[in-house]
């Protein structure tokens, strides 16, 4: 099957941004084809622009958090009624989710609708393994993948305050990653999670664990080293100390130190980034942190934007989440203590306009966005769902493309933040190059997906096609058409044909005498063998599924 | 080698000589098994007659006892596909949890953090528990070393005590109405306030209890054959939410292997069951679409056609539709292990699948461990039969 698209101005960050045509050859994407070739179709795309299939390497799509928050909150869900409907049919580009936490059959929809075709659920509990990547295999049309969280796992925490050789924690380490199947290493409040199960509230980078008199900062050490030793594609993924609190740039700043210059990659940075100046003791530290990535290229970042609006916020974080519990509303949470692993804490939250906090929170991610100049280690995520439903990503994009735009919402804050924010000053507006390597060229890049992230020939031929002109917050949301491996399976809000998913692993060797010495750990600790938890392959594999190694 | 036998999902090696559950199942006779269950054989029907009577159908129920991931996703597709009400929580069960949590949160723990970590054990309920899930105090008990408490409030006899004992724990019991338990529980916490005489409990049970560093409070849904269960869930939860502020403790809210179905309901569609489709779209309402509800509704009018679907892939040895009344009239599909038309092979035992343990934290791989017979087919496979069109 080949396909050529004509006539469509072609953005990809790499290549220069031109009117070219480009094919669509079986699965992939070819810049020339050999004269006579016969086309199976062609589609006229003047006033077009084509892009590769976007990337959110940060959001919540599978694992127990999100569907024990989807049990806790089905009085979020909102029916279809005739004014909601009047709404679609006057802006179909704002049509909202049913929930912040849809079932997965509407996550899949959702984020084709707008031109996803990868997604990457960040937290994936050991335990939980099998159970994410099910739930992502009902997530139609999106190639998945998940980091394992460690760094909270007790195992881990008494091997290093035993002191034993970083060798073992690399091959743990590989193991764990092999056995549940993910792409990356991710770590949750390094050590805190398991602190507060021995009731500790409180644990900065620098403070010891209540029970094993280890710091985070040693773990977030050793896991560095681990996943650099193991030559993973992605740096370490790290939510750091001290989530949400006043003056946290200073644990966020400890965090990147701790890590000696490694590679490292910081999670929903606008939520660690205050500082405790300003009328309320709580204000931006985001040029602080923007500089120190500016500086070095080993570091990058995703934001977690907020947006004003109902959400809930699902997080490993149990310590922070508890702490917030009085914040809920509806006021209900979940908190979970798991498996000698981690935790997880469930708290609904809605962020107001015309709240202090909540309005500088959504200035200081923007500030972030801005501040950074190289849009490959600044991502575009709003940590769905908890600054807000990946939904409102065209949203976000309109705001960092349009200057007026975000003006006008500024306009509409706490008076106390319009006063003290710099984001006025802050004139930057991103190019359509820009957003697209912030969401395809720089993820792809970011997680060693070699096969994505441009338009470049022998690509993956996951396409988007996008109508030129008008505000990029309806462009972004409606695409005309997306094609899955070389397949049209979206046009003009249609939905054509199912597509082949893969889940993206990572391709790391294991060491062999790892097995028996964990084997003999499980049993003892959790009274359990290792096969009751390991992912084989060809569960992951079925008639419309492979699995890919990045 | 995983158990599917009960809700705990163990893989100890040595199950055949020491797990009730599994030696009365007589896994090594399927025949015996299925033999269990007496066929109500209401299903004298072929593929197509059945697919004609979903077609014309007006109101569709989809229930039973679905244990596997694999069957879930194809029971919640066919609903979706014939608009039908969906409710698999067998006797309602898992809903005296659900309904307690939607309404105030949960602070739980899963089970091996609870053996690893846990100090004092707080188990409610009778001797049934342990008929439910036999194997849960060898569950529980570490090797750590340290000698735990187990605190046993409820109805338990002496054998109960002793495997508990047997399973290297201190034991303590308290006899107490179920009912009454979420009261003892807040007067033993005020008591540490003030006046310690009007306590039932021994002085040094209650420092235990006190001081504990990290409880856990255990019941099973399956186990609370009280009034408003939900309201005695909510209620100790509220207890565990109060004692957060201070110390650790958490529910092991043990539910049954119903579970499973709820994970996977609630995942593909937002709800954890207890839903009707209508066009496609999903309306939850548990008190509304559960399936005792849908059965009490009475056919006003001749145009009402009504088709019950029932899915059966456990061991059990009753029925499911043996508790039901169901009116002449009404037609039955079976996909069960003694249905005619479409006999169901058993979930982890002749055929692989996804089930969770029952704390809904762990999702095992089981593996089948009897060949089926020759004229079975998993659930999944009929349902998607049956939604060809
Ligand atoms: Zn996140």
């Amino acid at each position: 099957m080949v396909t050529r698209l004509s006539g469509a101005i072609c953005i990809d960050g790499v290549s220069k941004t031109e009117v070219r045509d480009l094919y669509l050859d079986g699965e992939m994407i070819r810049t020339e084809l050999a004269t006579h070739t016969r086309m199976d179709s062609e589609y006229k795309l003047g006033n077009h622009i084509v892009v590769a299939g976007g990337i959110d390497l940060h959001t919540h799509i599978g694992g127990g958090k999100v569907n024990i928050a989807r049990l806790l909150l089905p009085d979020l869900v909102s029916h279809r009624n005739a004014s909601s409907d009047r709404m679609v049919a006057e802006q179909p580009w704002l049509k909202p989710l049913s929930s912040p936490v849809p079932g997965t059959w509407e996550t899949g929809r959702r984020y084709l609708e707008m031109g996803y075709t990868a997604c990457f659920e960040p937290a994936l509990l050991p335990a939980n393994a099998r159970h994410a990547h099910a739930e992502m295999a009902d997530t139609p049309w999106l190639d998945t993948g998940g980091y394992l969280l460690l760094g909270n796992d007790r195992l881990l925490l008494e091997w290093i305050r035993d002191g034993v050789p970083q060798e073992q924690i690399n091959a743990y380490v590989g193991w764990m990653v092999h056995a549940h199947q993910c792409c990356a290493v991710k770590v949750v409040n390094a050590g805190g999670i398991d602190a507060f199960k021995f009731n500790q509230r409180h644990l900065s980078v620098d403070d010891s664990h209540v029970h094993l008199g280890i710091t985070p900062r040693q773990i977030l050490n050793a896991l560095s080293q681990a996943v650099d030793s193991l030559q993973l594609a992605h740096p370490l993924h790290v939510h750091c100390s001290n989530l949400g609190l006043a003056g946290n740039i200073s644990a966020t700043m400890a965090t990147i130190d701790a890590v000696e210059g490694r590679r490292l990659h910081l999670t929903h940075a606008q939520f660690h980034c205050y500082g405790t100046d300003g009328p309320h003791g709580y204000s931006s530290a985001a040029r602080e942190l923007a500089d120190r990535v500016n500086a070095d290229q080993n570091l990058s970042i995703d934001v977690g934007q907020v947006q004003f609006g109902q959400t809930v916020t699902l997080s490993g974080d149990t310590m922070h989440q508890f702490a917030n519990r009085k914040l809920a509303r509806p006021r209900k949470a979940i908190f979970q203590d798991l498996e000698c692993q981690a935790g997880c804490g469930v708290l609904p939250f809605r962020y107001r306009q015309d709240q202090y906090v909540h309005g500088l929170l959504w200035s200081i991610g923007l500030e972030l966005f801005l501040r950074v100049e190289d849009p490959q280690r600044v991502f575009l995520t709003t940590d769905h769902p908890n600054g807000a439903p990946f939904t409102s990503y065209p949203h976000l994009i309109r705001l960092l493309m349009d200057y007026d735009y975000r003006m006008s919402i500024f306009s509409r804050l706490h008076p106390d933040v319009q006063k003290s924010s710099p984001l006025p000053s802050l004139t930057r507006e991103y190019s359509l190059e820009e957003i697209v390597k912030m969401t395809r060229l720089g993820p792809a890049k970011a997680l060693g997906l070699n096969n994505r992230g441009s338009l470049c020939d022998g690509k993956l031929a996951d396409i988007v096609v996008y109508e030129s002109g008008g505000n990029p917050e309806q462009m972004f949301s409606q695409p005309k058409m997306v094609f899955r491996r070389g397949q049209l399976v979206y046009r003009d809000g249609i939905f054509l044909a199912d597509s082949i998913k893969s889940t993206v692993v990572s391709s790391i060797e294991i060491e062999p005498q790892m097995n028996a010495m964990l084997e003999k750990i499980w049993r003892t600790r959790y009274g359990y063998s290792t096969e009751m938890i390991c992912v084989r392959t060809d569960e992951l594999q079925s008639e419309r599924r492979v699995v890919e190694a990045n | 080698m995983i158990c599917p036998f009960c809700s705990l999902l163990c893989d100890a090696d040595d199950l055949d000589q020491v797990c009730c559950r599994r030696r009365e199942s007589s896994l090594v006779d399927v025949t015996k098994m299925r033999s269990w269950r007496a066929s109500p054989n209401r299903d004298s029907e072929s593929l197509p007659n059945a697919k004609n009577a979903l077609r014309s159908a007006t109101r569709i129920l989809v229930t039973g006892r679905i244990l596997s991931v694999q069957t879930a996703r194809a029971a919640v597709a066919f609903s979706a596909k014939y608009n039908a009400t969906i409710d698999c929580a067998e006797r309602g069960h898992a809903f005296k949890n659900i309904l307690a949590i939607q309404r105030s949160g949960l602070n739980s723990v899963s089970l091996s953090e609870a053996r690893d970590h846990s100090d004092v054990l707080v188990v409610v309920g009778d001797d049934q528990l342990l008929a439910q899930v036999p194997r849960m105090p060898s569950a529980l008990a570490n090797e750590n070393g340290d000698k735990r408490t187990v605190l046993l409030i409820g109805d338990f006899s002496e054998a109960s005590m002793s495997i508990w004992r047997e399973a290297g724990f201190d034991v303590w019991f308290v006899p107490c109405e179920l009912n009454a338990v979420p009261t003892a529980l807040a007067q033993w916490a005020r008591w540490s306030d003030s006046n310690r005489d009007s306590l039932s409990i021994a002085g040094p049970l209650f420092e235990k209890l006190a001081q504990a560093p990290y409880t856990t409070v255990l019941w099973s849904a399956e186990n609370l054959q009280i009034e408003s269960a939900d309201l005695w869930v909510e209620r100790m939860l509220q207890w565990i939410a109060t004692r957060n502020e201070s110390t650790r403790c958490a529910a092991l809210a043990w539910s049954s292997l119903d579970g499973t179905f709820l994970q996977v309901c609630t995942w593909l569609t937002g709800f954890p069951g207890r839903i009707v489709f209508q066009a496609g779209t999903p309306k939850y309402d548990p008190c509304r679409f559960s399936y005792r509800e849908w059965l009490a509704q009475k056919n006003t009018t001749k145009k009402v056609k009504s088709v019950l679907v029932v899915i059966d892939e456990s061991t059990s040895a009753t029925p499911f539709l043996e508790a039901c009344d169901l009116p002449a009239d009404m037609h039955v599909i079976e996909v069960t292990a003694n249905s005619k038309t479409f006999p169901t092979t058993m979930a982890g035992v002749e055929v692989a699948a996804d089930m969770f343990r029952a704390d809904q934290t762990l999702l095992a791989r089981v593996e089948p461990s009897v060949e089926p017979r020759s004229d079975t087919k998993s659930a999944a496979h009929w349902l998607e039969a049956l939604s060809e069109w």
